[in-house]
């Protein structure tokens, strides 16, 4: 589903990932643990394509289409949705209009229908239930004086509600309460199943117990440095990055 | 031929032809003329015209008439408000339709004079000198009028006009005045004068959705008398050189005003919003908001001055500008200031110059918008700010409606 085949990105003149590999079939949700600074969330913007961080070697397929050249908007048609590490504020946008604007831009990249007013408020309010935001934060500016863990949860809305494909999560777990962390678990495993793939990045492996993870692999210094079962995770938890920091 | 000003631009002798030719002039307008020749037009070296010379602009050749006449005028975009309107047509004000609204007398008046305060302000001299009819209206004490009154400058032939509005909202009443700057390469001056006695409410809109070749100078002054509430937003597309000046004066205590301006200026059009608040007397309060989004080589001009005289103590003034550039040789020229002699008072100033947020633009796009509907998106929030605190609904709906096309005609 994703391919990542010997992938190198710089941001501005340094070299952050070195011949990355990774690949996650479709119907699998891999981890990807690793200590600060080691590229996790460099990886995910060129994933998703932004600016700045360009692939100088390497390639990213999804789905067998290569996707490196593509605007970020058409990589997000694909099916392509990257939960953010640190969720923007967008003063003067209102939640719902945003949301629905964008699943409209996405289905008409697709040339699927519109989605009408009427099923989208019934989408929308039946997903924030599920996430736990209420109602009245839908009808203010997009994000804006939110929590930290409330900003997630508004990640979590917009996964739910345009049920990407392939969907990379960076820290989303970072910042949420347990009850939260649960409501993460569900998101992602209603959403589960042949045709999606996941890539979460996380530093804890308590998301790890309500998402099952098929493989979990270790980035340090740029490139994949272990790659393990389920039990990695608690491995790591255990053992740190030490090892790895040397070895990277 | 001499003129009074000893200026040779064709400007210069055209407005010199009009005004001997005038069949009637009064002490008052000759005086006027004088000054104006005296003082000349303002150029940059002029305090508070720095960024917007009309002399370069009026004196230089005349820009080419970029749209044909219009053979009939065209509905007001405001027309769904069912305002009652009023054209001023090339300077000429139509007779107002005959209808009638209770407690709103209006017509055509004998132009005004001059106030001491902007003796020195060449163009206000000479549009006294050279207005021959005015509109004058009255909101009468306690009235309180739902109709939207609508004035609109619409200029349909290349030269130049000049207009004047006279009114007045009296104790305790309360109105809604819309006036539209529309049409061609001319170049305008228009001058409004306003006193909003004692506890009346009154809120001021303002469209200027001229060419881009238009010159357009607008003056603004009102009273805001004891008690009383004005509130004004402005949205301007600019022109080639296009100013909007608002003076606010309080003479009485506890007086209020909230002034809001947005412009959207592209190619190498011109947008300035000037406003000067005098306090002088106590406890009066100001808000003012302003939001400039420049594109391709234009440029957007706001200069805000408070002046609190020493009886103005406890005034509560605030003045916020933020500029968005959209283009390297896009340009925004920001200068708020304070005066200030009385001691116990709330004043402050802020001002930001930036271009759109490139991690919001980046969150926008993974989300499935194009680059240009991302940009679109923001810029309407960001002029959004000033169209949304719009409280008449009607007027709010054809402010945005407005932005939405500038963007549009953007992309
Ligand atoms: N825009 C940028 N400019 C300069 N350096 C950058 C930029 N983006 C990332 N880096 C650097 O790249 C390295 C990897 O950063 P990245 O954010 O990908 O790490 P991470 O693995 O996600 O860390 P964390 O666990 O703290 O989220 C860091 O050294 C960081 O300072
Ligand atoms: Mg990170």
């Amino acid at each position: 589903m994703l391919k990542i085949d010997d992938l190198h990105v710089a941001v501005g003149d340094a070299e952050i990932i070195k011949g990355l590999t990774l690949e996650v079939p479709a119907g699998e949700v891999h981890a990807i643990m690793g200590p600060n600074g080691s590229g996790k969330s460099t990886l995910s913007y060129t994933v998703a394509g932004r600016d700045g961080y360009e692939a100088t070697a390497g390639a990213v397929t999804l789905e067998g289409d290569n996707i490196i050249d593509l605007d970020p908007d058409e990589r997000a048609a694909k099916g392509l949705f990257l939960s953010f590490q640190h969720p923007m504020e967008i003063p003067g946008v209102q939640t719902m209009n945003f949301i629905r604007t964008a699943m409209n831009a996405q289905r008409k990249a697709r040339d699927e229908e519109e989605i009408s007013a009427a099923d989208f408020i019934k989408l929308v309010r039946e997903k924030a239930k599920l996430v736990g935001l209420d109602d009245a934060k839908l009808k203010r500016p997009f994000n804006v004086g939110f929590s930290g863990g409330e900003k997630k949860r508004m990640e979590m809305l917009q996964l739910a509600m345009f049920e990407p494909r392939f969907a990379i999560m960076d820290e989303t777990d970072s910042g949420l309460d347990i009850d939260a962390l649960k409501m993460v678990g569900d998101v992602v495993n209603a959403l589960r199943g042949p045709d999606r793939g996941f890539l979460v990045i996380t530093h804890y492996q308590r998301l790890l117990e309500y998402i099952r993870p098929d493989r979990v692999h270790v980035l340090a210094g740029g490139r994949i440095v272990k790659s393990g079962g389920p039990s990695l995770a608690a491995e790591l938890e255990k053992s740190g990055y030490e090892q790895f920091i040397e070895a990277a | 031929m001499t003129n009074a000003t000893g200026d040779t631009s064709a400007f210069a002798n055209a407005i010199e032809t009009d005004y001997r030719n005038r069949s009637a002039t009064n002490a008052m307008q000759s005086a006027a003329f004088v000054r104006y020749a005296r003082l000349g037009l303002p150029n940059r070296r002029v305090e508070g015209w720095k960024w917007s010379d009309f002399n370069a602009a009026l004196r230089g050749p005349a820009a080419a008439n970029d749209a044909a006449a219009p053979e009939t005028i065209p509905p007001s975009p405001f027309a769904a408000l069912e305002p009652l309107e009023i054209q001023i047509v090339d300077g000429r004000v139509l007779s107002p339709d005959a209808a009638k609204l209770d407690g709103f007398e209006f017509g055509v008046i004998e132009p005004g004079g001059s106030d001491p305060d902007f003796d020195g302000h060449s163009l206000v001299a000479l549009n006294i000198a050279l207005t021959r009819r005015a509109f004058g209206y009255r909101v009468e004490k306690g009235a309180n009028i739902e109709r939207p009154i609508l004035i609109r400058h619409i200029n349909t032939k290349p030269g130049h006009v000049f207009s004047q509005v006279l009114g007045r909202g009296d104790e305790g009443s309360r109105s809604t005045i819309i006036e539209t700057f529309e049409g061609r390469a001319v170049f305008h001056s228009a001058v409004h004068h306003l006193s909003v006695y004692r506890n009346a409410e009154l809120s001021r809109y303002v469209l200027n959705d001229t060419d881009a070749g238009a010159v357009t100078h607008g003056f603004f002054g009102a009273m805001v008398g004891e008690g009383a509430r004005f509130r004004q937003t402005s949205l301007s597309t600019g022109g080639r050189l296009c100013r909007h000046e608002t003076h606010l004066l309080y003479p009485a205590a506890g007086g209020f005003s909230d002034v809001a301006s947005a412009a959207l200026v592209a190619g190498d059009r011109h947008s300035d919003f000037t406003t000067q608040v005098r306090f002088r007397a106590p406890g009066g309060e100001a808000r003012q908001l302003h939001k400039g989004v420049a594109s391709g080589k234009a440029r957007n001009v706001f200069q805000g001055k408070f002046h609190v005289e020493r009886a103005a103590q406890k005034t509560d003034a605030k003045m916020t500008a933020n500029a968005l550039l959209l283009s390297e040789g896009a340009e925004a020229n920001h200068k708020p200031e304070l005066e200030i002699y009385a001691d116990d008072v709330e004043c402050a100033h802020g001002s930001t110059v930036g271009a759109l947020d490139d991690d919001a633009l980046f969150y926008l796009r993974q989300r499935g918008l194009s680059a240009s509907a991302a940009r679109a998106l923001l810029i309407e929030a960001f002029a959004g700010e000033v169209v949304d605190s719009i409280d008449n609904e009607g007027v709010r709906n054809v402010f945005a409606t407005r932005v939405a096309a500038w963007l549009e005609d953007q992309q």
